[in-house]
C-alpha cells in the first residue's frame, strides 16, 4: 500500500511537472526555431506563451528582442514602424511584470537605438537623450551586468565615432563585458545569457588598433 | 500487492494517455480581403500555450486539450486583431478573413489644408529639428513656419501671414488651449518672434485653411503645438549668446518631472558694435522665465505650463512728417499659464480638458502720447473622444473664452479710460470615418455665442480624403470660419457683428522614399469684414461690417532627403490672388501685407569631417502694394522684390558643446518694406517719401550651447 502511495505522489508530482514542461517546452522550441533562423515563428511562440504566463516578463521580453532585432535590418517603413510598434507594447508588458529590471532597460534602450538606425535625423534628437538615460539607470540596478556594461560601452562608442572622437576609451568596458560573460549565471535557464559572441566582435572591429 | 499496483499505473496511465488523445484538432486558411493568404499570422486559443502560426498558404493546424467555449486570436502586424468565441469542436477547417488595421501607416489621411512638424510620417512636411536648424528662423519656430507654403514674406512684422489674411487671422494653441498673445512686442519695423522655445514642442500642426471644428476665433489659420509628454533626461543647459544668455534645468522623478529655463535678452552691446538705422534710447532688454511640471497619472497626464516675461526698449525712428522723429518708448509685462489633462476613461472614451490664463499690461509711450493697457484672458475647454470602431470616431466638446481689456490714453489735452469684456462660449462636434484604407471623411459643426455682439454663429465644416495611389491622394475641404473683429476695433465701438470666411481647398500629396510633394489650390471668400472712415480707427469714427474680399491662389512643396546624399532641401512655392475692402480702404485693393509669389528655399548639409551641419534659406517674395499720392489710386503700386539669403554653420565641439553661427541676408540686399508718403505736398506739388528699410540689413548670431547631464553622455544633436 505504501508503495502504492509513493507512486501515486510519483505520478501526481510529473503531472504536475507536465504542466510546467510545457512552458519549457514551448520556450526550447522557440529558442530551436530562432537558431534556425525562423524567428518570426519564434516570436509567435514567445507571444502565445506571453499571454498564457501572464506573470512571467521573459516571454514579452523575448517576443520583443525578436522584433527589436529584426527591426535593425528591415528597411520598409510600412513594416518597420509596426513591428517597432508591437516591440514597444511587449516590452512594456514585460515592464509591468518586472519594475527595473535591468535585462529590459537594456532592450529598450536597444528598441530606441533601431529608431535612430532607421532615420536618425527624425529620430535622433527625440531618443538619444532617453536612450543614455536607460543605460544609466540599468547600469544602476546591475552594475556587473554583461549586456549592460557592453550595451552602454558601444552606444558610447557609437557617439564617439559619430563625434570623430576615440573610441579606446570605452575598450576597457568592452574587455570587462567579456571577463563578466565568464562568471555571469543566469538566473534561471531562459533567463537571458547571450552577448559573449557580439562583444568580441565589438572589441575586434575598434580595439586593438 | 503487486497486482493492484500494477492495476493502479495501468489506469493512471490509460487515464493520462486518454487526456492526451482527447484533442480537437483547430485548423483553417488566414487571408486578406482578397483572397490572398497570409503568412506568419500567429492563431492560438486565448490563455493557452496551444497555437501556430500559418504558413505560406495562410494555413494553420494544431491540437489542443482545452473543452468547451474558447477564444480563438489571430495576430499579425498591420491587420486587427481577430478575435472568435466558439466550441472547440467547431473550430476546425475554418476561413477567416483578417481586417486592414486602418491606423497602419498605408491609410488615407486627411490632409488638406494642414502642415505637420512631427514624426507622424504620414502627413508631416516639417521634422521637429527644423524648427531650430532652419537658417532664417533664428531659433524661433515662427521663421521655421514661413518657409512653407500659404505664407507671405512680411518681413518686417515676422509674424505669421496666411493667404492673403492678416496677421490676427492666425491663432495659436498649445495642447489645445489658445494663446492670447503669442508675439513678443517690437518697434515699429523690427520682426517679432515666437515668445516660446521650440524645446518645448516635439509636435506642431500648422494648418492653412479648412481646419477642424474644434477651433475656432480664426479666420485664416490655426498653429497647434504640442509640448513634450516626457523629458528625457536630467539636465542642466546652458546658452551664452551675443544677445544674451540662458539657463535652464530638468528634474525627473518616478512618475513626473519639472523644466524651468530663464533667459536674459540685451540688444544694447550688439547695438553699439553695429548701430543700425534706429536710435535707441533703451535698447531692447527682455527677461523671461518659463517652467513646466508634467505627472504621470496611470491613465493620463497632466501638464502644467507658465512664462513670464517682461520686455522694455525705448528709441526715436525717423518720419517724415517730424524732422525729429517718433520717440516710441515701450514695457511689457506677460504672464501665461495653461493646465491641461489627457486621459483615458475606458470603454475607449478619452477626456482632455484644460486652461489658460493670460495677463498682458503694456505701457506705450509714443511722443506726448501714454498709452496703458491691460489685458487679462482666460479659455476654458472640455473634449471628450469615442472611438466606436478603428474606423469611426467621435469627439465634442464645449469651450469658454473670457477677455477683460482695459485702456488709459492721456496726453496733454485728453484723459479717457475705456474698455470692454467679450465673452464667448463654444460648441463642437466632429466625426472621423474611414470607409476603407482608400477612402476617409472628416464632418463638423461649431457653434458660439458672443455674448458681446448677442450674435450666435453656426459654422460647417468637412473634408474628404482618397487615395489615388500607393503613395498620392487627394483631399477636398470646406469650412465657414468666424473671427471677431481685434482688440484694435473692440476697444472703441462693440456694437459689431463676427467676420467671416469660406474655405475650399484642393490638396495633392505625393509621399514617397523620404520625397514630399504637396499642390494646394485654394479659394476663400471674406464676409463682414469691418470698416471704418478715419485715417485711424477712434472713437469718432464710423465703423460697418460692410468689407469684404476673396484669396485664391494655389502652394506647391517639395522636400527631399534623398537624392544628394547628407542633403536635406525643400522649396516652398505660393501664388496669391487677394483683394479686399475692409479698414478705410476707400476701394477694394490688395492689402499691402499680401503679394503674388512667395519662393522659399531651404538647404541642409551635413559635413562629416568638420562635425557640422551648414544651412543655407532663401526667400524671395514680389513686390508688396503702397499708395503713391502723387498717383490717383488706392495701394496703386509695388515696392521692388523682396530676397534674403541666410547662412548658419553649427558645430558640434563635443556631445556636450555645440557652436552656432549664423548671417542674416548674406548677400546684403537692400530690401524695401514699404514707403511713408509726407502728409502735405511741398512747393511744387509733391509728396515727398521715405522708404521702410530693415532696422539692419545684416544680422550676425554667434552662440554657445552646454548640456551638462547627470552622466555625461548627453549630446548637443537636439541643437543642430
Amino acid at each position: 500500500m505504501r508503495t502504492t502511495i509513493t507512486l501515486l505522489a510519483i505520478i501526481l508530482l510529473s503531472l504536475t511537472t507536465l504542466a510546467q514542461t510545457k512552458y519549457e517546452k514551448g520556450m526550447r522550441k522557440a529558442f530551436d526555431l530562432w537558431e534556425a533562423n525562423e524567428a518570426m515563428e519564434a516570436a509567435n511562440i514567445f507571444e502565445r506563451i506571453a499571454q498564457a504566463e501572464t506573470n512571467n516578463w521573459l516571454p514579452p521580453y523575448y517576443a520583443a528582442q525578436v522584433n527589436v532585432f529584426a527591426s535593425f535590418s528591415e528597411k520598409d517603413e510600412a513594416k518597420l514602424i509596426p513591428q517597432l510598434k508591437k516591440a514597444q507594447d511587449l516590452v512594456n508588458d514585460a515592464k509591468a511584470i518586472s519594475k527595473d529590471n535591468a535585462e529590459i532597460l537594456v532592450l529598450e534602450a536597444q528598441l530606441l537605438t533601431a529608431w535612430i538606425v532607421y532615420d536618425g535625423q527624425k529620430y535622433g534628437m527625440k531618443y538619444s537623450g532617453k536612450i543614455s538615460e536607460l543605460y544609466t539607470k540599468a547600469a544602476q540596478v546591475a552594475p556587473d551586468n554583461p549586456r549592460v556594461v557592453l550595451g552602454k560601452a558601444e552606444w558610447d562608442m557609437g557617439a564617439a565615432k559619430w563625434f570623430g572622437k576615440s573610441t579606446e576609451p570605452y575598450c576597457d568596458d568592452v574587455k570587462r563585458a567579456i571577463e563578466l560573460f565568464a562568471t555571469f549565471t543566469p538566473e534561471g535557464e531562459f533567463h537571458p545569457k547571450g552577448g559573449l559572441d557580439h562583444a568580441q566582435e565589438v572589441l575586434a572591429e575598434n580595439c586593438n588598433k | 500487492m503487486l497486482r493492484s499496483i500494477h492495476l493502479v499505473v495501468l489506469v493512471i496511465t490509460l487515464f493520462f494517455f486518454g487526456i492526451v488523445t482527447a484533442q480537437e484538432t483547430i485548423s483553417g486558411v488566414v487571408l486578406q480581403k482578397n483572397g490572398t493568404p497570409i503568412f506568419g499570422a500567429n492563431v492560438y486559443l486565448e490563455g493557452t500555450y496551444d497555437g501556430a502560426s500559418t504558413d505560406e498558404e495562410g494555413k494553420f493546424s494544431f491540437t489542443t486539450e482545452e473543452k468547451g467555449i474558447q477564444t480563438l486570436v489571430i495576430s499579425y502586424v498591420t491587420y486587427e486583431p481577430f478575435m472568435m468565441a466558439a466550441d472547440v469542436s467547431q473550430l476546425s477547417d475554418l476561413k477567416l478573413t483578417l481586417k486592414e488595421d486602418f491606423n497602419s501607416l498605408d491609410t488615407v489621411v486627411i490632409s488638406a489644408g494642414s502642415l505637420e512638424a512631427s514624426d507622424n510620417s504620414k502627413v508631416s512636411v516639417l521634422k521637429p529639428l527644423d524648427v531650430v536648424t532652419t537658417a532664417s528662423a533664428l531659433g524661433d519656430f515662427v521663421g521655421a513656419l514661413q518657409t512653407l507654403p500659404g505664407t507671405t514674406t512680411v518681413a518686417e512684422d515676422g509674424r505669421l501671414f496666411v493667404r492673403g489674411g492678416d496677421a490676427g487671422e492666425t491663432q495659436i494653441f498649445i495642447d489645445g488651449i489658445r494663446v492670447f498673445s503669442p508675439y513678443t512686442p517690437t518697434a515699429n519695423n523690427t520682426p517679432t518672434r515666437g515668445r516660446y522655445s521650440p524645446f518645448l514642442f516635439d509636435g506642431i500642426t500648422f494648418s492653412t485653411g479648412g481646419y477642424s471644428a474644434e477651433y475656432g476665433q480664426a479666420l485664416s489659420s490655426v498653429l497647434l503645438l504640442n509640448t513634450i509628454d516626457e523629458p528625457d533626461q536630467e539636465k542642466t543647459e546652458i546658452a551664452l549668446m551675443t544677445l544674451g544668455g540662458g539657463i535652464g534645468n530638468t528634474q525627473k522623478w518616478e512618475k513626473s518631472s519639472l523644466s524651468v529655463n530663464t533667459s536674459y535678452i540685451n540688444l544694447a552691446p550688439y547695438v553699439a558694435a553695429f548701430p543700425n538705422r534706429n536710435d535707441f534710447e533703451k535698447p531692447f532688454e527682455s527677461i523671461s522665465g518659463e517652467t513646466v511640471f508634467r505627472r504621470q497619472f496611470d491613465t493620463g497626464i497632466f501638464k502644467l505650463y507658465a512664462a513670464f516675461d517682461t520686455t522694455n526698449f525705448e528709441l526715436t525712428q525717423e518720419d517724415i512728417n517730424l524732422a525729429e522723429g517718433v520717440n516710441f518708448k515701450l514695457k511689457n509685462n506677460n504672464f501665461y499659464t495653461n493646465a491641461s489633462y489627457q486621459g483615458d476613461l475606458g470603454r475607449t472614451w478619452k477626456l482632455q480638458t484644460g486652461g489658460s490664463f493670460t495677463s498682458s499690461n503694456t505701457n506705450l509711450g509714443i511722443i506726448d502720447d501714454n498709452i496703458n493697457n491691460t489685458e487679462n484672458s482666460f479659455h476654458f475647454k472640455l473634449k471628450l473622444k469615442k472611438r466606436f470602431s478603428n474606423q469611426i470616431k467621435l469627439s465634442f466638446g464645449a469651450e469658454q473664452f473670457l477677455t477683460d481689456f482695459t485702456e488709459d490714453f492721456d496726453n496733454q489735452s485728453v484723459s479717457a479710460s475705456y474698455g470692454y469684456n467679450n465673452n464667448i462660449s463654444a460648441a463642437f462636434a466632429e466625426t472621423d470615418v474611414i470607409f476603407t484604407k482608400k477612402f476617409a471623411l472628416k464632418a463638423g459643426v461649431r457653434g458660439e455665442y458672443s455674448e458681446l455682439f448677442e450674435q450666435f454663429t453656426v459654422s460647417p465644416r468637412a473634408s474628404i480624403a482618397y487615395k489615388t495611389g500607393k503613395n498620392s491622394q487627394l483631399s477636398v475641404a470646406y469650412g465657414d470660419f468666424y473671427q471677431q473683429p481685434t482688440q484694435d476695433i473692440l476697444k472703441f465701438q462693440q456694437n459689431l457683428e463676427a467676420q467671416k470666411t469660406q474655405h475650399y481647398i484642393l490638396n495633392y500629396q505625393y509621399v514617397a522614399n523620404n520625397r514630399i510633394f504637396r499642390a494646394e489650390a485654394y479659394r476663400k471668400q471674406y464676409d463682414n469684414l469691418i470698416t471704418f472712415d478715419t485715417e485711424f480707427a477712434g472713437f469718432e469714427s464710423n465703423y460697418t461690417n460692410n468689407g469684404d474680399g476673396f484669396a485664391q491662389g494655389i502652394d506647391f512643396f517639395w522636400r527631399d532627403n534623398e537624392t544628394i546624399r547628407n542633403m536635406d532641401y525643400w522649396v516652398s512655392y505660393s501664388l496669391l490672388d487677394t483683394e479686399r475692402l475692409y479698414q478705410n480702404y476707400p476701394t477694394t485693393a490688395t492689402p499691402s501685407f499680401a503679394n503674388t509669389h512667395n519662393l522659399s528655399v531651404v538647404t541642409k548639409y551635413w559635413v562629416e569631417d568638420w562635425k557640422s551641419q551648414l544651412g543655407f534659406s532663401y526667400q524671395f517674395g514680389s513686390g508688396r502694394t503702397y499708395t503713391n499720392p502723387n498717383n490717383p489710386g488706392f495701394l496703386q503700386e509695388k515696392t521692388k522684390d523682396f530676397n534674403n539669403l541666410s547662412f548658419n554653420w553649427a558645430y558640434l565641439i563635443d556631445q556636450q558643446k555645440i557652436l552656432y553661427f549664423s548671417v542674416n541676408n548674406v548677400l546684403g540686399f537692400s530690401n524695401v518694406n514699404g514707403y511713408q508718403y509726407a502728409s502735405t505736398a511741398d512747393a511744387n506739388g509733391n509728396f515727398n517719401r521715405r522708404a521702410l528699410l530693415p532696422a539692419t540689413d545684416q544680422f550676425f548670431f554667434v552662440g554657445f550651447f552646454w548640456t551638462i547631464s547627470e552622466d555625461g553622455s548627453d549630446n548637443q544633436l537636439d541643437k543642430l
